[in-house]
């Protein structure tokens, strides 16, 4: 099977501080990998890169049997092409300043869809909020797990081929946390969403993985 | 101290009996100052945005243009303004010189400035997760900068407000581009400068409550903007 990703020699540098330097990496379609390592360890970075809201420096990226456009390869996939694939809940996920249905349904309409009411009530149910009770709420309304599960509602409406998840579970309770879990699985199941999860929540991780990828000083152990 | 109260007396009177020469003046300026804040706020916030978000060789000499040009006087953008539309200037064949579209384009200039900063300001300011939120959900260019500018939406209506206040109460632009010509180009501020140095305190005041009152709508507006977009 031809990997979704295939990354190699990957090197990113802010300011000329090496952040990321990843040999080789290969992520099969419907996966779920899990990435855990300490602080800055380069996991965000990571999946900046995979969300393609940044290019590496160096190294080389083939998503779908395709290479993408970067850096140092001219003539592929363009990254602004490719975001509308792959989508990234980051740690502490910006709402925008409009309520909770127009937040979901933002990712809709920008790809013109017109009718986006009940695919956002869907959404809302999947992670686990009453969509009469949320719909209308203001972003100001919102607690901090409510937002994240918000903002995590948000991607799945879009049914992206690769969600990436940046500490989902952060500012959750554990039976939010679970409520996140389920609903990866289901955008497995229902969609064959490939998900790149990562977590400091070991326990949750392994529950949810089928691989782990651990990583240290911005390098992938083995 | 009599004269004072006479000339306010006076002054209602005119505005509440309905004096044409009075109310044309009023009408003149809500006219012009409308014109020039839509031209005004149509271009200056796209412009607003790309100083504030986009990083390009030169931005900073741009921003110190834009931040100096705030402090423009009035007086040396109507000189530009009436060189450039005078009837030797670039562009004398359109006949701009001594009409309310004159005035305008002279109060566009003396506008753009403070929306392009306070939006650009904005932008700057707005949270750095937006860029990656938008950019995550798929937005196009287009669709960042309108998203953008509607995260920014109070911002930006204050930025109008504030470059209303200024056009609105500016009197070398109308002086010299429309001329104070009676009936035509005669706004609140020209007429004020005309009437008071005729002896005629009493329209000069009658329009002055005018300007005070649009002056004080645009500061309730400020302070409710301000509030809303602290939030």
């Amino acid at each position: 099977m031809t990997a979704l990703y295939a990354c190699s020699n990957l090197l990113q540098h802010y300011n000329g501080r090496p952040v990321l330097s990843v040999d080789a990496l290969s992520i099969q379609p419907g996966s779920i990998t899990g990435v855990a390592g300490p602080n800055g360890s380069g996991k965000s970075t990571l999946m900046r890169i995979l969300a393609f809201l940044e290019m590496p420096r160096q190294g080389r990226i083939v998503f779908d049997g395709v290479p993408v456009a970067g850096r140092e390869a001219r003539g592929g996939t363009e990254p602004a092409v490719l975001r509308k694939q792959a989508t990234l809940l980051t740690q502490e996920p910006y709402l925008l300043r409009r309520t909770v249905a127009d937040n979901v349904a933002y990712g809709l309409r920008v790809r013109g869809v017109a009718r986006t009411e009940t695919r956002v009530a869907l959404a809302l149910e999947e992670v686990g909020l009453v969509p009469a009770e949320f719909m209308s709420r203001q972003w100001y309304e919102l607690s901090g797990g409510e937002a994240q599960r918000v903002a995590l509602a948000a991607r799945i409406v879009l049914e992206p081929r690769v969600l990436l998840l940046d500490e989902p579970t952060s500012s959750l309770d554990e039976e939010s946390a679970e409520r996140i879990r389920a609903a990866a699985l289901h955008m497995r199941e229902k969609h064959g969403c490939t998900l790149v999860i990562v977590s400091h929540d070991r326990e949750w991780l392994s529950s949810v993985a089928d691989s782990m990828i651990t990583m240290r000083a911005g390098h992938m152990l083995p | 101290m009599g004269f004072i109260f006479e000339g306010f007396s006076t002054a209602l009177q005119l505005l509440l009996d309905g004096h044409p020469e009075t109310w044309s003046a009023v009408a003149a300026t809500v006219c012009v100052s409308s014109l020039s804040i839509c031209v005004t706020v149509l271009l200056g916030a796209p412009l607003g945005f790309l100083l504030g978000y986009c990083r390009f060789p030169g931005r900073r000499a741009m921003r110190l243009c834009v931040d100096t040009l705030l402090s423009f006087p009035t007086v040396v953008i109507g000189l530009m303004v009436y060189g450039f539309i005078s009837r030797s200037g670039p562009l004398g064949g359109f006949g701009l010189l001594f009409t309310l579209q004159g005035i305008a384009l002279g109060q566009v200039l003396l506008g753009m400035p403070i929306v392009i900063a306070m939006v650009a300001n904005a932008v700057e300011n707005a949270d750095d997760r937006l860029q990656m939120t938008l950019l995550t959900l798929g937005a196009s260019g287009r669709q960042q900068l309108h998203a953008t500018l509607w995260e920014v939406r109070y911002h930006l209506m204050l930025a109008s407000v504030a470059a209303y206040g200024r056009i609105v109460s500016e009197v070398g632009i109308s002086m010299m581009v429309g001329g104070n010509i009676k009936w035509h180009t005669r706004t609140i501020t020209t007429a004020i400068a005309l009437e008071t140095g005729k002896g005629e305190f009493a329209m000069g005041v009658a329009l002055g409550l005018v300007l005070l009152l649009i002056a004080f709508g645009v500061n309730i507006a400020v302070s409710g903007l301000k509030r809303r977009a602290a939030r």
